[in-house]
C-alpha cells in the first residue's frame, strides 16, 4: 500500500490517503474500514440531466464522493474489489447529502480514509500495509496421489487457485498399466494448472509438497514436459522450484510447508511465516505445560488481569466486529498486553494459521507463569 | 434375592463382550441408560398406580380401568406422563440434548452412589424390595373392595407413604424396558450397562446372605396375617405372565374367568414362542417354554399347598417375572430381525462346496523389515509364482542393482516401488493352506504411506507383524516418533485384529541367536500387551525369508533348529482361529479400488465383503452417489466365480454405473438397505502416545474403512476413565496422550459410515495429523444435520 498523505493523531481523529497496489492492500483496507468511518474516492454515478429539448437522459458522471460507512464492507477476493456502502456527506451538484452510494475501491485508485479514533490496532495495520519489505508471495503445489491443490500465499491471504482430484487405481496384476497411466494423466492436469496460475514474475518461489514420493515424481514429470514442450517459464526458473515433505495433500498441511527449513529461510520475515511459528509455539506450550497456555476470551482476560500474558494470539476477524464496544474491548486487551511487556500477534483469518486460531475462539495466549486454576473457570 | 443372581447371569451370558475392556468403550451405555431412568423417577412419586402400568406401556389404559373408577383423573394424568416419557425416549436427541443427557447421566451416577452409602446394611434394601411387592398387592385389594365397602378409610393412611419409595429393582427393570422400547439400536450397549449394574447388585446380595433368613421370617409372618393377599399375589403374577407374553388384550375378561381359562392363556403364550425360527431364538424359546411350565406348576401349587410352599412360590414367581422380561427382549429381537432382512439360500455358505475358510491376512511392520520379500517367498514356495516368473524377477532386479529384492517384486509391481525398493500401496495376493484360502494384504511400512496401510489393515482378520531382527533395525522400528512398529500394532488392534503372528525376520543377520530373539520378544511383548493384545493371541516365529528358514517347513539351519522347536510360519497361519462372518446381514462392501475399462466401458470395484453376499445379476447400490447397478461378473484372484460372501475379497464388475460415480472409499450395499452418509459424527476415541494435544478446531485426517477425509474436531464432550469407562471430566479444554474421550468431528465431505454397534468394520476410525496417527476409536452416533 502506498501512503500518499497521513494526517492523524494517534488515538484521535485523522485521515490517510492511500493507493492499493495489490490484493493484499485491499485486504488491509478491508480490515481498516469500519462502520462510522468516512471514505472519499472518485466514483461513477448515473444521473439524470435536463436536455436542451426539454427531455431527460441518463448520463454517467465521474464524481468525487465522501460517504459515511454504514455497514461492514464487502471484499471480493477473486475480483480484487472492495465495496464500501454508506451515505454521502459531501455536497455536490449531482448527489444530495444523505443519499446512499456504494464506492468500489480498486487497485491503483487512491482513496481517503477518515476515522474519529485511530486506535493502536488501526495504526498497526497501516504500518504493516506500508511496509514493502514484508512482501513475499509463494506458490505451492500441495499434493498427494490423486489430489492436488494450487495455492498462492500472500502477505495476508492464502488463496486456493485450483483443486485437482482424480481416482488413481491401485496396482493390480495385469492392471498395473492402468495405475501408471492414471498417475501420468493426473500429473498432466496438475501441470496445466501450474502453468495457468503460477507467474514467476510475481511469486518468489514455487514449492511442490507431498507425502511420500509424489512430489519427486511430479517434479520429474514437470521438467521432462518443460524440455519436451519448451516451456520457458519453467526452464528459466528451475532453481526457484523446491521440494518439501508434508504429511498429506490437504490444505491444512500448508502450515508444514511454511514451517519447512528451506521455505522458512525464504519467507522468514513474512506474516504468514511468523504466524506459523507463533501457532507452533502455542501448541508446544499446550502440549508440554498446559497451565501456561489458554484460549477463549474469558480465560485470556483473566490471565491478562493477572499480568500473565507473555504472548497474545488474536485473529483480525475479531477486530472487524461491527459492535464498537466489542472492538474496543479487544483493542483495550491488546494495549494492556503491550503495556505489561507482552507481544501481540494479529493473525490473518485468510491464512491457515488464522483459520486454525479461529477454530479455538480466535484468541489465545502463552503465559509467563502457570495458571492452573484457569481450567476451572467456565469458558 | 435369587432373582438378582439369575438376572445378572442371564445378561452376562448373552450380551457382555469382554474383548473391548481395554479400550473403555462403555460410557455411552451410561448415557443411554441415564435419560429414561431419570424421567421414570419423576413420574413415580405421585402416581403409584402407574408403577404397575409402566411394566407394559401398551396396556396402560386397559389396566388403569381395572384399578377403579374414582381414580380416573389421576390415572389420566399418569397416562399422559407415561406417553410423554416414551416420546422423549424415542426422539433422536440433538447436540444440546446430548449434553443435557450427559449431565443427567452424571447426576444419575452420583445419586446412585449417594443412595447406596447411607444404608446401614444391605439387607434393608432387599427387605424394602419385598415389602414393596406385598404392599402393592394390598393396595390393589383395597381398590377392589372400595366398590363394595364403606369402611375403607383406615388403609389410606398407609398407602401414600409406602408407594413414595420406589424399589431399586423396579427402577432397573423399568429402565430396561424403556431402553428397549426407545433405543433399540443401542440395545446391546444398554444391556451391557445393565449387566454391569446387576453384577454390582450381585455383590450386594452376597454380602447380605445373613439378612436373607430374617427377611424370610418376616415375610412368613406377613403371609400368615394375609392369606387372601397371597391368593391375590398369585393371580397378579399370572396376569403379568400373560401381559409379558403379549398374547392377551382382554385383561378384564381374564379376571372374570376361572383358573382353567388362565391356564389356556399360558398355553397361548407357549404357542407364540414356538413361532420363533432362528437358531439363537430357538434356544431362547426352549428356555421360555420350560419357564412357562414352571410357572404353571407354581400357580397350581399356590392354591393346593399350605403356607410354607406359598412362600416359596412367591419367590419363584418373582424370578419368573424377571425372566419373562428377558424373554420379551428375545421376542422383540426375533420380530425385528425377521422383518428387516431375510437372506436367501444361496447367500449362506454350504459346507460341501468348499472346505477351506476365507482368511484376510495383513502383513504389517516397519519399513524394510522384509514384508514384501516374505510375501513373495511364501507365494513362490506354495507354487503361486512359476519358476519362469521367478527367473524373470531375479534378472530384472539384478539389472537394477537390487538383486536382494527379487521376491518382493512379485508384489511391488509399479516402477516407482521397484526403483526405490519401497512398497507404496497395498498389494493383494492369494494362496491356500491346509485350512484357509488366504488373501495376503502386503502393506507399506514407510511412514508416509500409513494411509495406504490403513486401507489394507481395515480388511484384515489377522495380521503378521514383521520385525527385522538386525541390530539397530528392531530399535529403529520401535522408535516412538519415527518407527512404524508401534503405530502399525496400535492400528491393527484398533481395527479389531486380535490374532497376530509376530514374524521375527532376518534372523540370519544375527546368526539365529536365541538371545536376540528372546530380547525382541520381551521388548515387543510388553508393548503389545500394553496395546491390549492377549498373550494367548500372539505367536512368535523366528525366521529368515531370504534363506527360507522356518517358513513352510521346520528350520534346516542347525543354529535355529537347536533351540527352537515351535511351529513354522505356515503352521502358525493354520493355527489361527477362523473369523466369524455376517452372512445373514444386508450387503456391505467397502470399495478399496476402482478400475475403469475405457474399451469395454464398464467399471470394476474391488474390496472385501463385510456383510451379505453377491452374485451375477444382483442389484447393488453405490453410496454416497446413490447409483443403482447390477453385478455383471465376479472375480477372485483373476478367476471368475459365481458367488461372493462375507469375508471374500473380490473384484465386482458393475453394469449401469458410470465410472465417475464410483471411487475408493465408497460402499456397495443392498438397494433396500442403504448405508448412512454423514459428515458430522460422534466418536469415542483413545488418544495415542506422542500425539500433540487435541483441541476443538484441531484439523486432522479422518480414516474410516477405505475412505479418508480431512475434518476437524468440533466438540470435546467428555474425558473417560480408561479402566471403567465413566466420565471423569466434562468439556475439557484439550486431550492429551493416553486419554479416552467422546468427541464430535465435522468432515469436509460426507463419508459412508455405520455406527460401531451395528457394523464393526464400518464403525472403526483412525484420526491422523502431521504424519502420525493421533487417535483411534469408534463411531458412537451419526449426528443429523438440520437443513
Amino acid at each position: 500500500m502506498k501512503i500518499v498523505r497521513r494526517d492523524l493523531v494517534p488515538n484521535g481523529p485523522g485521515s490517510v490517503k492511500m493507493v492499493a497496489v495489490d490484493s493484499d492492500d485491499l485486504w488491509f483496507a478491508y480490515n481498516l474500514i469500519a462502520p462510522g468511518d468516512s471514505v472519499m474516492a472518485v466514483t461513477v454515478r448515473k444521473v439524470l440531466r435536463e436536455a436542451a429539448n426539454g427531455g431527460r437522459e441518463a448520463e454517467r458522471v465521474k464524481l468525487k464522493l465522501e460517504i459515511k460507512v454504514e455497514e461492514l464492507s464487502d471484499y471480493d477476493k477473486e475480483g480484487s474489489i472492495l465495496r464500501v456502502r454508506g451515505k454521502n456527506i459531501l455536497e455536490n451538484e449531482y448527489v444530495k447529502i444523505g443519499a446512499f452510494h456504494t464506492l468500489e475501491l480498486e487497485l491503483q485508485r487512491p482513496f481517503v480514509l477518515r476515522k474519529d479514533v485511530w486506535d493502536s490496532l488501526a495504526l498497526e495495520v497501516l504500518q504493516q500495509a506500508s511496509d514493502p519489505g514484508a512482501s513475499a508471495d509463494l506458490a505451492v503445489v500441495l499434493m498427494q496421489e490423486g489430489l492436488a491443490h494450487i495455492l498462492l500465499v500472500g502477505r495476508s491471504m492464502t488463496v486456493t487457485r485450483s483443486r485437482i482430484e482424480t481416482s488413481i487405481p491401485r496396482k493390480h496384476g495385469p492392471a498395473i498399466a492402468g495405475y501408471e497411466k492414471a498417475l501420468d494423466k493426473f500429473f498432466q492436469n496438475v501441470l496445466q494448472a501450474f502453468l495457468k496460475h503460477i507467474d514467476f514474475n510475481v511469486v518468489r518461489c514455487a514449492v511442490i509438497a507431498s507425502p511420500g514420493f509424489t512430489k519427486d515424481q511430479f517434479h520429474r514429470h514437470l521438467f521432462l514436459e518443460a524440455e519436451r514442450r519448451q516451456l520457458r517459464p519453467i526452464i528459466e526458473n528451475k532453481s526457484r522450484i523446491i521440494l518439501v515433505h508434508t504429511s498429506s495433500g490437504y490444505k491444512h498441511s500448508l502450515k508444514e510447508v511454511l514451517d519447512a527449513p528451506n521455505v522458512m529461510s525464504l519467507i522468514k520475515d513474512t506474516k504468514a511465516a511468523q504466524e506459523v511459528r507463533v501457532m507452533k509455539d502455542f501448541y508446544d506450550m499446550l502440549s508440554n505445560d498446559p497451565s501456561r497456555a489458554c484460549y477463549g476470551m474469558k480465560h485470556v482476560e483473566v490471565a491478562n488481569e493477572r499480568l500473565a500474558v507473555q504472548m497474545l494470539l488474536i485473529t483480525d476477524e475479531l477486530f472487524r466486529n461491527s459492535d464498537i464496544a466489542t472492538r474496543k474491548k479487544y483493542v483495550n486487551l491488546v494495549n494492556s498486553v503491550k503495556d505489561s511487556g507482552g507481544s501481540v500477534h494479529v493473525f490473518s483469518s485468510m491464512h491457515v494459521s488464522g483459520e486454525q486460531l479461529a477454530q479455538i475462539s480466535g484468541i489465545a495466549a502463552i503465559l509467563r507463569f502457570p495458571l492452573p486454576d484457569l481450567e476451572d473457570i467456565e469458558m | 434375592m435369587p432373582r438378582k443372581v439369575n438376572y445378572g447371569l442371564d445378561y452376562d451370558d448373552d450380551y457382555y463382550d469382554d474383548d473391548y475392556d481395554d479400550y473403555a468403550y462403555d460410557d455411552v451405555d451410561a448415557e443411554d441408560y441415564g435419560g429414561p431412568d431419570t424421567k421414570q423417577e419423576t413420574i413415580k412419586p405421585g402416581l403409584w398406580q402407574c408403577s404397575i402400568c409402566t411394566y407394559d406401556n401398551d396396556e396402560s389404559m386397559t389396566f388403569c380401568d381395572i384399578c377403579g373408577v374414582v381414580r380416573r383423573p389421576l390415572v389420566n394424568t399418569g397416562t399422559s406422563n407415561s406417553n410423554k416419557t416414551v416420546e422423549d425416549v424415542t426422539k433422536s436427541p440433538g447436540a444440546s440434548k446430548l449434553a443435557r443427557s450427559l449431565f443427567q447421566s452424571l447426576q444419575q451416577q452420583i445419586a446412585k452412589e449417594t443412595v447406596l452409602f447411607p444404608k446401614p446394611d444391605d439387607g434393608f434394601l432387599t427387605d424394602g424390595s419385598n415389602f414393596y411387592k406385598l404392599d402393592n398387592v394390598r393396595g390393589e385389594f383395597h381398590e377392589i373392595h372400595k366398590d363394595f365397602s364403606t369402611q375403607s378409610h383406615p388403609h389410606l393412611n398407609i398407602d401414600p407413604f409406602k408407594f413414595n419409595v420406589p424399589s431399586p429393582d423396579d427402577v432397573v427393570y423399568t429402565g430396561l424396558r424403556s431402553s428397549k422400547t426407545g433405543l433399540k439400536d443401542k440395545a446391546t450397549n444398554s444391556n451391557s450397562q445393565l449387566s454391569s449394574s446387576t453384577r454390582e447388585k450381585n455383590e450386594l446380595s452376597v454380602q447380605s446372605n445373613a439378612e436373607s433368613s430374617d427377611n424370610l421370617s418376616s415375610l412368613m409372618q406377613k403371609s400368615r396375617q394375609d392369606s387372601s393377599t397371597e391368593s391375590k399375589l398369585s393371580k397378579k403374577v399370572a396376569i403379568d405372565l400373560q401381559t409379558s407374553g403379549k398374547t392377551s388384550n382382554s385383561l378384564p375378561e381374564s379376571l372374570s374367568k376361572d383358573k382353567d381359562n388362565n391356564i389356556n392363556k399360558i398355553n397361548s403364550s407357549k404357542n407364540g414362542t414356538i413361532d420363533i425360527q432362528s437358531s439363537k431364538e430357538k434356544s431362547g424359546s426352549l428356555s421360555t417354554r420350560s419357564k412357562v411350565k414352571e410357572s404353571d406348576n407354581i400357580s397350581s401349587s399356590s392354591i393346593k399347598d399350605g403356607k410354607p410352599e406359598s412362600i416359596s412360590s412367591s419367590f419363584s414367581n418373582m424370578v419368573v417375572d424377571v425372566r419373562f422380561g428377558n424373554s420379551d427382549n428375545t421376542n422383540a429381537k426375533g420380530t425385528h430381525s425377521r422383518v428387516s432382512y431375510k437372506p436367501e439360500k444361496w447367500m449362506l455358505p454350504e459346507q460341501a462346496e468348499d472346505t477351506l475358510t476365507q482368511l484376510n491376512l495383513a502383513i504389517v511392520g516397519h519399513v524394510d523389515s522384509g514384508k514384501s520379500t516374505l510375501s513373495g517367498r511364501l507365494l513362490h514356495l506354495l507354487g503361486r509364482i512359476s519358476q519362469k516368473e521367478m527367473h524373470k524377477y531375479e534378472k530384472e532386479a539384478k539389472l537394477q542393482g537390487k538383486g536382494s529384492f527379487a521376491y518382493a517384486w512379485a508384489l511391488d509391481e509399479s516402477s516407482e516401488e521397484r526403483e526405490r525398493g519401497i512398497t507404496m500401496t497395498v498389494a493383494v495376493a492369494y494362496f491356500d493352506t491346509m485350512r484357509y484360502h488366504v488373501v495376503v494384504l502386503d502393506s507399506p511400512g514407510h511412514k508416509d504411506f500409513v494411509p495406504n496401510m490403513i486401507s489394507g489393515a481395515t480388511q484384515a482378520d489377522a495380521a503378521i507383524l514383521v520385525i527385522d531382527a538386525s541390530l539397530g533395525s528392531f530399535e529403529a522400528g520401535m522408535d516412538g516418533s519415527k518407527g512404524q512398529t508401534r503405530e502399525h500394532a496400535q492400528l491393527i488392534r484398533s481395527f479389531g485384529v486380535d490374532r497376530v503372528i509376530v514374524a521375527v525376520n532376518k534372523m540370519d543377520a544375527v546368526a539365529y541367536s536365541q538371545d536376540r530373539f528372546d530380547f525382541i520378544r520381551q521388548q515387543l511383548g510388553v508393548f503389545l500387551h500394553f496395546c491390549g493384545f492377549k498373550d494367548s493371541s500372539l505367536s512368535w516365529i523366528p525366521m529368515s525369508a531370504m534363506e527360507n528358514q522356518n517358513l513352510v517347513a521346520s528350520p534346516s539351519d542347525a543354529r535355529l533348529k537347536n533351540w527352537y522347536g515351535g511351529p513354522y510360519l505356515l503352521d502358525a497361519i493354520d493355527s489361527l482361529q477362523p473369523p466369524t462372518r455376517e452372512f445373514s446381514k444386508p450387503l456391505l462392501m467397502p470399495i478399496c479400488d476402482v478400475i475403469k475399462s475405457t474399451t469395454l466401458g464398464q467399471v470394476s470395484a474391488s474390496g472385501k465383503l463385510e456383510a451379505g453376499a453377491l452374485r451375477s445379476g444382483s442389484k447393488v447400490l453405490v453410496m454416497p452417489s446413490a447409483v443403482v447397478g447390477t453385478v455383471r461378473s465376479l472375480e477372485r484372484d483373476s478367476n471368475a466365480c459365481t458367488v461372493a460372501r462375507a469375508g471374500d475379497n473380490v473384484a465386482v464388475t458393475l453394469q449401469g454405473v458410470d465410472g465417475n460415480h464410483v471411487m475408493a472409499g465408497d460402499v456397495l450395499c443392498h438397494p433396500d438397505f442403504p448405508v448412512a452418509v454423514a459428515k458430522h459424527l460422534e466418536l469415542k476415541v483413545l488418544v495415542l502416545d506422542g500425539a500433540s494435544p487435541i483441541l476443538v478446531g484441531t484439523q486432522l485426517e479422518f480414516h474410516i474403512h477405505h475412505a479418508k477425509e480431512p475434518g476437524r474436531v468440533s466438540r470435546i464432550l467428555s474425558v473417560l476413565d480408561p479402566k471403567t469407562g465413566k466420565v471423569t471430566k466434562k468439556s475439557p479444554r484439550c486431550l492429551s496422550a493416553k486419554q479416552s474421550a467422546v468427541i464430535e468431528v465435522i468432515l469436509n465431505e460426507t463419508v459412508c459410515v455405520v455406527e460401531f454397534s451395528s457394523c464393526k468394520a464400518l464403525g472403526r476410525v483412525s484420526l491422523r495429523s502431521m504424519g502420525r496417527t493421533i487417535a483411534v476409536g469408534v463411531v458412537t452416533r451419526i449426528i443429523e444435520e438440520q437443513g
